[in-house]
């Protein structure tokens, strides 16, 4: 069975909202997926994390819904949603039983036109101090947390927008202000600035009358933020970059960053292919050589994080059984990855990293959720919603020659960032405190 | 309850109105019946149209749970096993030949059963399953390869109690049941018990648990063409029936005595605590299923819980509180749970205890009992959107030993649950005074308080990271 054609029907509404919507009745459930073009790269200096704590306030209330109560819809209607938010961008979701629908649209035009109402600096504190916990949760109180933001660090220079993780820093979550929060609001957060995608067990005609209905009114904003500085970069980084990093792990591991083609180029597509014939199960490179013959590591891994300006980076790590030299697993992946530039890989290798994206494109498209969310991401990053339906197509298209000509590119001893994870025993101080040497 | 502002000031944009849901289009969990091969393997087709990406599952009833404690772990080993050779194709034969087919290809050993899964698109069916089988009948267990997945193993026990998250579950559990009890120990097996194991080891238990009278294999996915009984024929006919089958009954678990205590897993400069706080709960089959779900859910599953209402969306303790049931074939873990700033740690562990006293005090009220039902009818038909989800629910059902039409019975059952059933369960399964309260966390920062809390008897383990080994000290550099 092939990968099944996604169609679709696009609108704009006079506010400059664009609606994508497709229809599918095989289960009786409906997705919603809103992309609003702002990330973390929007952030100004001494501000980073505001993207993603703003996430969270879009969940305390707006002027019809209480503090915690559109989730509390959203559940007691039988639905499930969350929001993330990216380097590039910000997304909120939610996906229903088909019949309640109607729901989910109007929540989230009532935040979208009306959050400022429901602020108050009691729910920022609040979703502050949550924020914070989930910094301490997902990077300082794990293992190897550290790694992203490190990763960014010496990936991107200073003053570039991607030189920051997401999550930001403790002390700029602790100086944001309501007046921040409103003027983020203002400044991003508007129909004009946004891409809504409705996938599911819907009626089209319906779906369209009901967003006029709820998002109609909602004004553009007249200002939409300016455009942000030329983020171009050099395509490599210009030079070796190491950091020895001391945590709490009992296992040294060592991770790899690089600058790679940016999200949308067909170079990057190729790297992808690259990732699974490396790091892709048991039958890759990678796991063979390392894992499983000659018995360095515990596990290895490497993938691409796509972003559409700069560069993009793409990243890999190996942790070490004990008792390895770190020299030895550092010189045995690096081997790997230098001889993904000089020989192309074989037909058979290439059939197989084939016939594997095409099994998970078919995997994930199943899901209303997982189609409402690239349509809107290849219509906010690209203009171009219909590149769900061509993706595929390009990552069959990929040659071995291809794949030969953007490791070389890419996996440069001069493009390069290496940390490594050292075991830091009875360190009284929070782990992951090390700064990068970037 | 709506937000304290005028909607005019907004120029009556916005319309204040929640919409009302239509009406539900019918749903039903969709129909399957079982058929038999001849050796008495249990064939289960699942049609589902328009979806292209098939689930196989073969399962086999009886995990981890169901081992010898001297032989801890052994059964996941062997699972993960399965794949490294069998007479005909080493491991890196068996795996490229699946990914040809855009296959992949699982097998593991939870503490309730043990499975073998393929996912595959339809069209490549047939060979898929003859790949299974082959796993399933004549795995080799190579020497050198048992070892290897055994020594990563014993690499990932020591990652684990690196990792506060994974040390607070181990630790909790090895607090609640008593020495003995399988579900005490992680189901990979600890140290003492995985180190001894090999290959040996896994052959054995593979002859006495691959017997096909004992298998189900359940295949979902668009079928049409497709015929599952007869490509099933083809594949695992041939395997014979085990002369000696080991049935394997559910586990016998007690827990430990001791009633509330406190017990604090010591790590200096740690700038969370995870908090977990519970006892020894329920095996899956029980008369009280689905008011225990409904009481679940009000506690510590959904957004607006007790517990994450009032530690996150109150407090700021956390980014997220829970609490919930692990239903196995025996009585597995109750736990509420929670990571939270380490300067919050008591205030925190005092009001996860303060929401489990009260969910035995009085009644829920009825919007904490319509969220709930609500919830949990209304998502039903979402969890089974995918034929993996659909064969894993189906799977649940046959290690768990539950009669077919339970998935067809259980939104008629939730809607049923009223306040009294839901304080009734609460009141025989939720106790507090008999809760292992288990910090994962710096000590030296919160065990004055916590005395004071006077929650139980404390104890405070300043156990070591585990012995690492030797690094080279470099510096960072720039080339």
């Amino acid at each position: 069975m092939p990968v099944p054609r996604v169609e679709f029907i696009e609108s704009r509404l006079p506010n400059g909202l664009r609606l994508i919507i497709a229809e599918d009745h095989l289960a009786p459930v409906a997705a919603v997926n809103i992309w609003y073009a702002v990330g973390s790269k929007h952030e100004q200096p001494g501000k980073t994390g505001f993207a993603h704590l703003f996430e969270h306030v879009m969940f305390q209330g707006s002027a019809h819904v209480g503090k915690a109560e559109h989730i509390a819809l959203i559940q007691a209607a039988g639905g499930t949603m969350n929001g993330t938010t990216w380097l590039d961008r910000t997304n909120y979701f939610e996906t229903m039983p088909s019949h309640q629908l109607e729901l989910a649209l109007w929540l989230e035009a009532d935040r979208m036109g009306t959050l400022l109402a429901a602020l108050s600096q009691e729910n920022l504190d609040n979703q502050r101090d949550v924020v914070k916990n989930e910094k301490r949760w997902s990077y300082d109180n794990r293992p190897y947390g550290s790694w992203v933001e490190k990763v960014l660090n010496s990936v991107f220079p200073e003053t570039h927008p991607y030189h920051h993780p997401t999550i930001g820093s403790m002390a700029d979550l602790d100086a944001a202000s309501l007046e921040d929060v409103q003027a983020f609001f203002r400044l991003h957060y508007a129909p004009n600035n946004a891409v809504m995608s409705v996938v599911g067990d819907v009626e089209p005609e319906r779906v369209q009358g009901w967003v006029e209905k709820y998002f109609g009114a909602i004004p553009a904003t007249p200002a939409l933020p300016a455009p942000l500085p030329d983020m171009t970069l050099p395509a490599t980084i210009g030079g070796e970059i190491r950091t020895v990093v001391p945590d709490r792990v009992p296992l040294p591991r060592i991770y790899w960053a690089f600058r790679s083609p940016l999200f949308g180029d067909p170079r990057l597509d190729a790297l992808d292919l690259t990732g699974q014939i490396l790091a892709g199960g048991k039958g890759s490179r990678l796991h063979r050589r390392l894992v499983r013959e000659r018995r360095l590591a515990q596990d290895v891994a490497l993938f691409s994080m796509g972003l559409v300006a700069g560069a993009s980076v793409t990243a890999g790590w190996a942790t070490a059984r004990p008792g390895v030299e770190l020299a030895r697993l550092e010189a045995a992946f690096w081997e790997e990855l230098e001889r993904m530039t000089r020989e192309p890989v074989s037909a058979d290798e290439l059939d197989r990293a084939r016939a594997l994206t095409e099994a998970d494109e078919l995997g994930a498209l199943q899901r209303v959720d997982e189609r409402a969310d690239r349509l809107s991401m290849y219509a906010t990053l690209f203009d171009d919603p219909d590149l769900i339906n061509r993706m595929l197509a390009r990552y069959l298209a990929v040659t071995a020659e291809d794949i030969r000509a953007v490791c070389a590119d890419v996996f440069r001893d001069d493009n390069r960032v290496v940390l490594t994870y050292v075991p830091a025993e009875g360190r009284a101080e929070a782990p992951g405190s090390e700064e990068a040497a970037a | 309850m709506s937000g304290p502002i005028d909607p005019g000031s907004f120029g009556g944009v916005v319309i204040a109105d929640r919409p009302r849901h239509a009406d539900p289009r019918p749903y039903s969990f969709p129909a399957f019946e079982r058929h038999e091969l001849p050796n008495g393997l249990g064939v289960i087709p699942v049609h589902l149209p328009g979806r292209g990406l098939l689930s196989a599952t073969l399962v086999i009833p009886g995990g981890a749970g169901e081992e010898p404690e001297a032989q801890a772990g052994v059964t996941a080993l062997m699972a993960r096993a399965l794949t490294e050779g069998t007479r005909r194709h080493d491991a890196v034969e068996l795996t490229e030949a699946a990914e040809r087919l855009g296959a992949t290809i699982h097998a593991e050993a939870g503490w309730d059963g043990i499975s073998v899964g393929v996912d595959v698109p339809a069209g490549r069916l047939a060979p898929a399953l003859g790949l299974a089988a082959e796993i399933i009948a004549e795995p080799t267990f190579p020497d050198a390869e048992v070892e290897r997945l055994r020594d990563e193993r014993l690499n990932d026990l020591l990652q684990a109690f690196a990792d506060p998250r994974r040390r607070a579950d181990d630790g909790f559990v090895e607090t609640i049941y008593a020495p003995g009890s399988p579900y005490g120990r992680p189901s990979g097996g600890t140290r003492d018990t995985v180190a001894p194991l090999d290959a040996a080891a896994c052959r054995a238990l593979h002859g006495a648990r691959f017997d096909p009278a004992r298998m189900t294999l359940i295949v979902g996915g668009d079928l049409a063409g497709v015929d599952v009984v007869e490509l099933a024929e083809a594949s695992f006919g041939g395997l014979e029936r085990a002369r000696e089958s080991i049935a394997a009954a559910p586990p016998s678990v007690a827990a430990a005595p001791g009633g509330r205590r406190v017990r604090v897993l010591h790590r200096p400069g740690s700038v969370q605590t995870e908090i977990r706080v519970g006892h020894v709960g329920l095996p899956r089959r029980i008369p009280d299923y689905h008011a225990l779900s409904v009481m679940s859910a009000i506690l510590g599953g959904l957004f607006n819980s007790r517990l994450n209402r009032r530690l996150r969306e109150e407090k700021g303790y956390t980014y997220g509180a829970g609490a919930g049931f692990e239903l196995r074939r025996a009585a597995g873990p109750f736990a509420a749970r929670a990571a939270v700033n380490t300067e919050v740690t008591v205030p925190a562990t005092v009001d996860i205890i303060g929401a489990l006293q009260a969910m035995r005090d009085g009644p829920v009220s009825d919007d904490e009992l319509h969220a709930a039902r609500d919830y949990l009818v209304g998502v039903f038909p979402l969890r089974f959107e995918t034929p993996a989800a659909v064969v894993g629910a189906i799977a649940g059902l046959i290690v768990h030993d539950l009669p077919f039409d339970e998935l067809d019975r259980y939104r008629p059952s939730i809607e049923a649950v009223g306040r009294d059933e839901v304080l009734a369960a609460a009141q025989a399964h939720v106790r507090p005074d008999d809760a292992a309260i288990v910090l994962v966390g710096d000590a030296d920062a919160f065990l004055p308080a916590l005395e004071a809390a006077a929650l139980g008897p404390i104890v405070v383990d300043r156990e070591p990271l585990p012995a690492a080994p030797s690094a080279p000290g470099e510096e960072p550099s720039h080339d």
